[in-house]
Formats: structure tokens, C-alpha cells, sequence
């Protein structure tokens, strides 16, 4: 029963994170970017959470933050997902030759460090944000590809993917009609895992200083705010903010997947939450 | 028992793997925008003489067609010339090694304590998982994952360093060993709070597989079969279930020494400890890329190396494993 409130309750943030990501510029007073006040400002009615060292408002900052935090979040997690699943469903399903020198290729990348590797490639590449988040997309990927893979197998092997193909359908047509739907629940969860996953690390590259602070998201405000002296003149109202706001988004991600993992698999039903 | 037909192929794989980290940094250092030399010698001195950039080019054979180059490059790097960091322009392997001391000093304790930390906790909550006890420590572990590891950094200098003052704000010496020397217990001092909160990443994370473990070995005919014959459930605890549970966590644990950057690059970074992990973060800071390919491959060994050792410990623990027999 609290279990259900708990996922309801973890929906219900998840739609106001996305609502005001949307409505950044109807919620905002003002831009991320523009210098509206003193440096170092308490919070007042005009500056609800005080102003940052150069004089920008640090809750429009908190409120346009939430845009790209979400954006590389979930088009990360989009990314990774898409690629597992296409080259997972295709993999599985064609077995042979491909599926064994793809098989074989996946073992020998799979012990790199992705973390590190991620720092390097983006250090190469210009360390935008769709670059991040492109290069965060195609290395979570290869875990997925493999789970995806071996749950195909089983479904491909099935009766019904047999009837299909004795009627006469098109390859393509029972993976997108008959395979596709099978593996769905996986990738749900996969995509909300990953997606709660790439955002908190997202954050945390932001945080190391992986793009210029002129993007504004909460990584990039927690760095200035820590490096700028928020926490050594205990200018809390500075530095918590964007904490507050990835633990938020981060536990109500965690929660779903929790959730769907126990609705979608039933060989965790025993240590439900 | 592991056959030696699978070792070899083991082996074989792990090369492999290695050898497409040293491809990836080969390539994308000749990929760079301008060439390696003449950033390098940039970052140096403002002017270069052009004979100093011709000997360089020969010293690194920057003449040789490229798949000479590629050749020199593996042997180098087989040899521990891993090339110079643009911002310190010292040789990077020497300054990885330099490095790597100082995370040990972190990683070693908060590794130990972590993983008994998480075992214990993990097997008592999976013997008694659905319990109310259990369910509370599970949701509570679930909330700690779900903040990021930065942030607990943080809040603990807020809190111990800043607010309390328990503990020094970071670094691994106080200022007045300019005049005393290094010694044990200031060394101590500074790392306790990094260990602590190291040590609480770690645990949290063999809760889970060691909890999962623990509920898969309950579920086991063995157990039934020992509670019909009447055995007491501390002697079921220890004597089964405790055994068998504890197989992933050798797994698990060549992994986490394995995770020598990945593991501490925030809580480094927060406390300025200068280890490999605040290395990284500089590098990435002045955009240093030989040096974070070097720090890149430096983990990548570490890493396939632990996959190989786990795979020969657990086929060696366990006798059901045999590996390569089946395949």
C-alpha cells in the first residue's frame, strides 16, 4: 500500500520537475545569465534565494538549471536505451556469425573504465553539452545491449515468433510486432534507472568542471557556490538549492524504477520495498 | 577448477582489451588538433627554436609513417613511457605513480572496512529479509544511493569541517609540518572524515549485492533440507547459508580495488587530497589529455586485471564453477 504512494507520490515530482523545466521562462523572474543585484545578496522577496558572487539570481538560476540537468538526464538515458534495445532485439534475434563477433567485441570492451573514459572523450571532443550527453548515451549503452540480448533469445525462440514467421512475416515485422512488446517492461526499467543513473552523473561531471559555467545547470551552480565560498561564509541558501533539487529529482527516479523493477520482474518480489 | 585451455583464452581477451585502450589513446592524441610536440613544447616556453622541434620529432619518432608510429607507441607504453602532461610537462607515468601512493592511503582502509561494513549489514538484512527491520534499513540504503556522492562529501565539510570543526576543511597535512615534518597522526586527521564517508559509499553498495545474495541462497533446497533436519538457524546462518552467500562478494570485492579513480575522484576532489582522483579533476580543469589517457590507462589495467582475478578466484572458491568445461 505505501508502496503505491511512494510511486505515485515519485510520479507526481517527476511531473512538477518536468512542468517547470518547461515553464522555466513563465517561472523565472529573471535570466539565468543577467546580473539583477549586489553580490552576495540574503535572500529577500525580490531574490528568494539571495543572489550568487557576480549578482545573479540564484532561484532563476535554480529554475533554468532544471532545463539542462533534465535535458542531458533523460536524453542520455533515451539515447542508451534506443541503442540497447535496437542493436539487443537485432543481435538476439538473428543470432549467427553477427550475434558471436558482436558477442565477442561487447567482452572486450565491456572491463573499460567508463568513467575515465568519458572524462578523456570529452576532453577530445568540445566538452558541450549534447556532447556529454551523446558520448554518456553510447557508453551506458553497451551494458544494456548485452541484457536486452539474452532476454531476446529466450522471446525469439518462442512459438508465437514461429507462427509468425509461417505465415509469412517480414523479419522486421516480428521484431517491431512480436519482439519489440516482449522486451518493453526491460526497457522501461532501464530507461528510468539509467536515465536517474546518467543525471546524477551528469551533475557530477558538471560539478568537476566538465563545461564552462556559462551553461548554467545545478552541477555548475554547486561548483560555484563550493568553490566560490558559499560553504566556508555559511551562505547555505547558495549551496543548497540545487542540491536539494538533483536529491529530489534523483530519489524520485529511484523510486520508479524500484517500482517498476518489482512490477515488471517478478523474481525481485521477495525484497520489495 | 579453471581449465587451461579457458585461462589462455581469458588471457588472450584481457590483451585485447587492453590493446583497444592504447589504440583509442594512440588515436586520439594523433587526432588532436595540432600535434603533440608542438603543444607540448608550447605549454614549455613561448618560443620554440625549430631545431628543438625537429629533435623532438625524431626522439618520438614523429617522422615514421603511422603505423610505425602505432608499433613505437605499444612498446613505449609496455615500457612506461606514457608521454608528458602538457600543463606539468613531466613524464605522466611518474606522476601517476607519484599519485597513486596518496589514493592508497584513502582506498585501502575505506575498502576493507567497507566491504565487512556491507556484508554484515547486507546478510543479517537478507536472513531477515521482508521483516520490518529490514525493510527500513533497505528503503534507507535506497535514499543514500539515490543522493549523489559529491554532495554527502560536501555536507560533511560543511557539517564536521566547517560548522564543527572535528576535522581539518582538506588537504593531508597541516601547515606547520613545514617545520615539524610529516607525521602519522596529522596524516590521520585529515584522512579520517574522506575514509568515513568512503567507507559509507562502499558499504552501500555491497548492502545490496550481499542482501540479494543472502535472499537467492535462502531460497536454496540446501536450507529447506537443513531446517527439516532440524538444525538451529544460527547454525543454518553460519554454517550454509553465509558460505555460499559470500561467493559474489570476491567478485565484488577485486572490483572495488580495482575502482582506485572512479571510487574517490569526488571525495578526493572535495577534500583536496592529492591522489589520483583530484589529479584527474585537474587534468580535466587545464584540459590535460595526455595525462588523463595516462590516468585512462593506468584504471583500464587495473580493472581488466581485477576481472581476470575475480573470474580465477571464484572458480577456485567454488568448485560447481568449472570454467570453460561447459562452453
Amino acid at each position: 500500500m505505501s508502496r503505491k504512494i511512494l510511486l505515485w507520490g515519485s510520479i507526481v515530482v517527476l511531473c512538477i520537475y518536468i512542468g517547470i523545466a518547461c515553464a522555466a521562462p513563465l517561472i523565472a523572474p529573471m535570466g539565468p545569465d543577467a546580473i539583477t543585484g549586489r553580490p552576495l545578496q540574503s535572500p529577500d522577496p525580490v531574490h528568494l534565494f539571495g543572489t550568487n558572487n557576480v549578482g545573479q539570481d540564484i532561484f532563476s538560476q535554480l529554475i533554468w538549471g532544471a532545463r539542462i540537468t533534465l535535458l542531458f538526464g533523460f536524453f542520455s538515458a533515451g539515447l542508451s536505451v534506443l541503442i540497447s534495445t535496437m542493436f539487443g532485439i537485432i543481435l538476439g534475434y538473428y543470432g549467427g556469425i553477427v550475434d558471436e563477433i558482436a558477442s565477442r567485441i561487447i567482452d572486450v570492451v565491456i572491463p573499460l573504465p567508463t568513467f575515465v573514459l568519458l572524462i578523456v572523450l570529452t576532453t577530445f571532443f568540445s566538452p558541450g553539452i549534447l556532447t556529454v550527453s551523446i558520448l554518456m548515451g553510447v557508453l551506458s549503452s553497451i551494458f544494456g545491449i548485452r541484457i536486452i540480448r539474452s532476454q531476446v533469445l529466450s522471446i525469439a525462440r518462442m512459438e508465437y515468433v514461429e507462427g509468425a514467421k509461417a505465415i509469412g512475416a517480414s523479419d522486421f515485422h516480428i521484431m517491431y510486432r512480436h519482439i519489440l512488446p516482449n522486451v518493453m517492461p526491460l526497457v522501461m526499467v532501464r530507461f528510468v534507472s539509467s536515465s536517474q543513473h546518467l543525471l546524477v552523473m551528469g551533475v557530477g561531471l558538471s560539478f568537476l568542471g566538465m563545461w564552462d559555467t556559462s551553461t548554467v545547470d545545478w552541477g555548475t551552480m554547486i561548483q560555484n557556490a563550493y568553490s566560490e565560498g558559499g560553504v566556508a561564509l555559511g551562505l547555505w541558501w547558495w549551496i543548497l538549492p540545487p542540491g536539494i533539487a538533483v536529491i529530489g529529482i534523483s530519489l524520485a527516479l529511484a523510486m520508479i524504477g524500484y517500482s517498476f523493477e518489482e512490477k515488471f520482474n517478478p523474481r525481485v518480489g521477495v525484497n520489495r520495498i | 577448477m579453471i581449465s587451461g585451455q579457458y585461462l589462455a583464452r581469458r588471457l588472450c581477451y584481457c590483451a585485447l582489451s587492453f590493446l583497444v585502450c592504447v589504440t583509442l589513446t594512440f588515436f586520439l592524441l594523433h587526432l588532436m588538433p595540432g600535434d603533440y610536440i608542438t603543444n607540448y613544447l608550447l605549454w614549455l616556453a613561448n618560443k620554440v627554436p625549430k631545431e628543438a622541434v625537429e629533435q623532438f620529432y625524431l626522439e618520438f619518432g614523429l617522422n615514421l609513417p603511422l603505423h610505425e608510429q602505432y608499433i613505437l607507441y605499444i612498446i613505449n607504453i609496455l615500457h612506461g613511457h606514457w608521454g608528458y602532461s602538457y600543463a606539468y610537462g613531466q613524464p605522466v607515468f611518474s606522476m601517476i605513480m607519484d599519485k597513486l601512493g596518496w589514493s592508497l592511503v584513502l582506498l585501502v582502509p575505506a575498502t576493507i572496512l567497507g566491504i565487512l561494513l556491507g556484508t554484515v549489514i547486507g546478510a543479517w538484512s537478507g536472513w531477515r529479509s521482508g521483516g520490518k527491520k529490514d525493510l527500513a534499513i533497505f528503503n534507507i540504503m535506497i535514499i543514500i544511493r539515490a543522493i549523489p556522492e559529491f554532495w554527502w562529501a560536501i555536507m560533511a565539510v560543511m557539517i564536521f569541517a566547517f560548522y564543527l570543526q572535528w576535522f581539518p576543511l582538506g588537504g593531508y597535512a597541516s601547515i606547520s609540518v613545514l617545520s615539524t615534518g610529516i607525521s602519522f597522526m596529522d596524516v590521520l586527521h585529515h584522512a579520517i572524515l574522506p575514509i568515513a564517508l568512503m567507507t559509507f559509499f562502499i558499504a552501500t553498495g555491497n548492502y545490496y549485492v550481499m542482501r540479494n545474495s543472502m535472499i537467492t541462497v535462502i531460497g536454496e533446497d540446501y536450507i529447506t533440507t537443513a531446517r527439516a533436519k532440524g538444525l538451529d538457524e544460527r547454525g543454518i546462518l553460519w554454517r550454509h547459508a553465509l558460505k555460499n552467500a559470500l561467493l559474489p562478494m570476491v567478485t565484488i570485492t577485486t572490483f572495488e580495488c580495482a575502482a582506485i579513480i572512479t571510487g574517490n575522484v569526488f571525495v578526493e576532489t572535495i577534500f583536496s587530497w592529492p591522489g589520483i582522483g583530484y589529479m584527474t579533476t585537474e587534468a580535466l580543469r587545464m584540459r590535460d589529455l595526455p595525462l588523463l589517457e595516462g590516468i585512462f590507462l593506468l584504471d583500464s589495467l587495473f580493472t581488466i586485471g581485477a576481472m581476470l582475478l575475480a573470474d580465477i578466484l571464484s572458480s577456485m572458491i567454488d568448485p560447481r564453477i568449472r570454467m570453460g568445461r561447459d562452453e
